[in-house]
């Protein structure tokens, strides 16, 4: 009962998410799998991926305090691990997904365990160029057998079940259920005590020392944690697109972490999701308005919102009832 | 008499073992290479990684003077490096200039691309990063916003081609005599590539490797003799106190921010020539320059020097190692592998030295 009374907004959202595809249906009068509809189940779909995507970047960030630079890496580790897999290894869905998470585990774990030695913007620094250098692997003409080098990967099988041309509600669905799912587990870990030591960590780390924890352990887990889960959007970002290209490894990938996280606010989960959507929704009218100009008008607002409002939407608002 | 002042600096090398390290490590390259190819070749790899590394220097020499002054680590110098480059075609492209020898159509363009990055990088400080000295986090997510939006800012003014810029006929001349026999039969014949060991290397990278000493020099000079350089190198140990003494260590943060832009900027026009105009070159730098300022250690300027020549060095000799095959132990065939697999094995000694000394060859261990 607790649960409910405490989460109501959450669950009345997620019971509007529910009903949506179909409310859309009756008020447009088309059927579930055509036109409108089908196309704004796409567009919330893409948002509950980029949510993952910021929600494991807010762990990171926002909870751990740990700056990096190259979260993309582990986006697009996914995504060319399921793709690989799917498209060369005609692997199921379920070993991919396993496959996905101890691929990018060891990445994260291999990258954190060497950059973590580092701090600050140093750390920073030092995940950018290992992010790069998987840019420019995924890039590179030696494994265009596998990567399809600059063209990227086309064509990855998607079971038939999931299709996101021809299931879009199942790959709807899917999504959500996946995007609710992480926030839970994310949620949770914050609330753990490991998720506590995190906090400590972010607030000062000197003291968490002091106290005893070793730090850099923890920040090993929150590495692990997070490039897991963003392994897991990238994975889901190429079952949705049938590709996985060298962009998903890019600076501009990070970037669009950040932006969410920012403009939701870092820290306070629910802000990541905000931010997804925000990202999503406003890149979309963005691009209908401006054409392909729009990602520099995105830049702008990004540049705005950390001079301006450096706690975010949510961050911002949480301070204001706070005080009020 | 008085005592002989001597102040201990992070801006130049602390002599001598870090400098022996450095020694050291390029002593083994030298010894790897020689030992690997005859002699010409070897030059010939030595001096193309010196090209490199003085290019990758006009980035980091800035990254790292920023850094050790102000804590800032700006993202987006690799973009002032590319925007010098693109700047620099533009003017040396600019049809008011047509009338003019591409020498003189060169020289404006290096001094063009300098002033215009630095102007920005000056403009940058003054507006974006100064209100966020007291939030340090928020300015990296700055720079790095920067960097995105100039790439955009590119992208919209000049397109998403690249470009080629070829080089000043100084540089370019050809002719019966050519490659020219040695140095002093260039400047007359102004061939361009020159016979070094008998092999020819080009006479442009030569004088990059120039420019790029010449650069050195001022800024070193420039730390170690002049005022200006008494004041950052006493900013760099302790900021507070220099403001203490009176001195606006505001206005010098903005004079160091654009310095280190314009050797981007500057970097960016004298390697147009070399490796062309893209949209790519701008990450490609920061990252090398990144991993020059690992190798060498945080705002040194002696670190950034050395840890930018020793990636040069590495990406030369990786690149000719990746071309004429890797022969490796107990496989029959020799594996042929594409330049990009050199690029990013650059990352890996960077992953070395985090491993062996976090601090990089020149840091401070904190």
């Amino acid at each position: 009962m607790r649960f409910l009374k405490s989460n109501a907004g959450g669950l009345a959202l997620v019971a509007a998410l529910i009903a949506f595809p179909f409310v859309l249906s009756l008020l447009t009068g088309e059927a579930l799998n055509t036109g409108t509809p089908k196309f704004w189940q796409g567009m919330l779909a893409q948002v509950f991926i980029l949510g993952v995507y910021a929600l494991s970047y807010d762990l990171l960030m926002g909870v751990t305090g740990v700056l990096s630079f190259g979260h993309a890496m582990f986006f697009g580790a996914g995504a060319y691990t399921a793709g690989i897999l799917l498209k060369y290894a005609h692997w199921g869905l379920l070993p991919v997904i396993a496959a996905v998470i101890v691929v990018t585990l060891v990445q994260s774990l291999l990258v954190g365990a060497l950059s973590l030695r580092v701090k600050g913007v140093y750390y920073a620094m030092v995940t950018l160029a290992f992010a790069q250098m998987f840019f420019i692997l995924a890039e590179a003409s030696d494994f265009r057998e596998y990567t399809g080098a600059e063209d990227g990967l086309q064509g990855i099988p998607v079971p038939a079940w999931l299709s996101p041309t021809h299931e879009r509600l199942t790959f709807y669905f899917v999504s959500l259920a996946f995007c609710v799912c992480v926030y839970l587990i994310v949620r949770r870990i914050v609330s753990s005590p490991t998720g506590r030591v995190l906090v400590a960590i972010r607030d000062n780390e000197q003291r968490a020392q002091t106290v005893g924890f070793n730090t850099f352990a923890f920040k090993l887990i929150a590495m692990a944690l997070s490039g897991v889960l963003a392994g897991l959007a990238g994975m889901m970002s190429a079952l949705w697109n049938l590709s996985a290209n060298a962009g998903m490894l890019s600076t501009g990938t990070t970037i669009n972490a950040l932006l969410m996280v920012i403009i939701g606010g870092a820290g306070t989960l629910s802000g990541s999701l905000l931010g997804a959507g925000f990202l999503q929704l406003v890149g979309y009218w963005l691009n209908d308005a401006f054409g392909p100009r729009w990602p520099l008008l995105f830049g702008l607002v990004y540049i705005v919102i950390v001079l301006f409002l450096p706690y975010g939407i949510i961050g911002t608002w949480r301070a204001r009832r706070r005080q009020g | 008499m008085t005592a002989p002042t001597t102040s201990p600096t992070r801006t130049l090398p602390r002599l001598p073992r870090s400098a022996l390290v450095g020694l050291g490590i390029g002593a083994l390259f030298l010894l790897a290479l020689f030992g690997r190819y005859e002699p010409k070749v070897a030059v010939s790899i030595l001096l193309s990684g010196l090209t490199l590394g003085f290019l990758y220097f006009m980035v980091s020499a800035g990254l790292s003077l920023i850094f050790g002054l102000m804590d800032v680590l700006n993202f987006a110098h690799g973009t002032l490096f590319m925007l010098g480059a693109y700047v620099g075609l533009a003017v040396f492209n600019a049809p008011f200039l047509a009338g003019w020898s591409t020498d003189v159509r060169f020289l404006t363009a290096l001094v063009m691309g300098g002033l215009v990055a630095g102007a920005l990088g000056a403009l940058t400080e003054l507006s974006l990063i100064r209100p966020l000295y007291s939030r340090p986090i928020y300015q990296v997510l700055l720079t790095l916003g920067l960097t995105f939006v100039g790439g955009e800012l590119i992208k919209a003014i000049w397109g998403t081609a690249g470009f080629f810029m070829p080089t000043p006929s100084f540089f370019n001349t050809q002719g019966a005599n050519c490659p020219s026999p040695d140095l002093l039969a260039f400047f007359t014949d102004h061939c361009s590539s020159i016979l070094i060991l008998g092999r020819a290397f080009p006479s442009y990278r030569l004088f990059v490797i120039g420019l790029g000493l010449v650069m050195f020099l001022a800024v070193a000079l420039l730390l170690r003799k002049t005022r200006l350089g008494i004041i950052i190198r006493a900013g760099v140990q302790d900021g507070e106190m220099v403001q203490a003494l009176g001195i606006n260590v505001r206005r010098v943060f903005t004079l160091v921010f654009a310095l280190g832009a314009a050797l981007a900027g500057i970097g960016g026009v004298a390697a147009a020539p070399i490796i062309g105009v893209n949209l790519g070159i701008g990450q490609e730098f920061l990252l090398q320059s990144f991993i020059s300022i690992v190798i060498g250690g945080m705002g040194s300027f002696g670190g950034a020097t050395v840890g930018a020549l020793l990636v040069g060095l590495a990406r030369a000799f990786g690149d000719q190692l990746v071309l004429s095959g890797v022969q490796i132990p107990f496989v029959q065939e020799v594996i042929r592998l594409s330049p990009s697999i050199a690029r990013a094995s650059t990352v890996i000694i960077m992953g070395i030295v985090l491993l062996i000394r976090p601090a990089g060859l020149f840091g401070k261990k904190d």
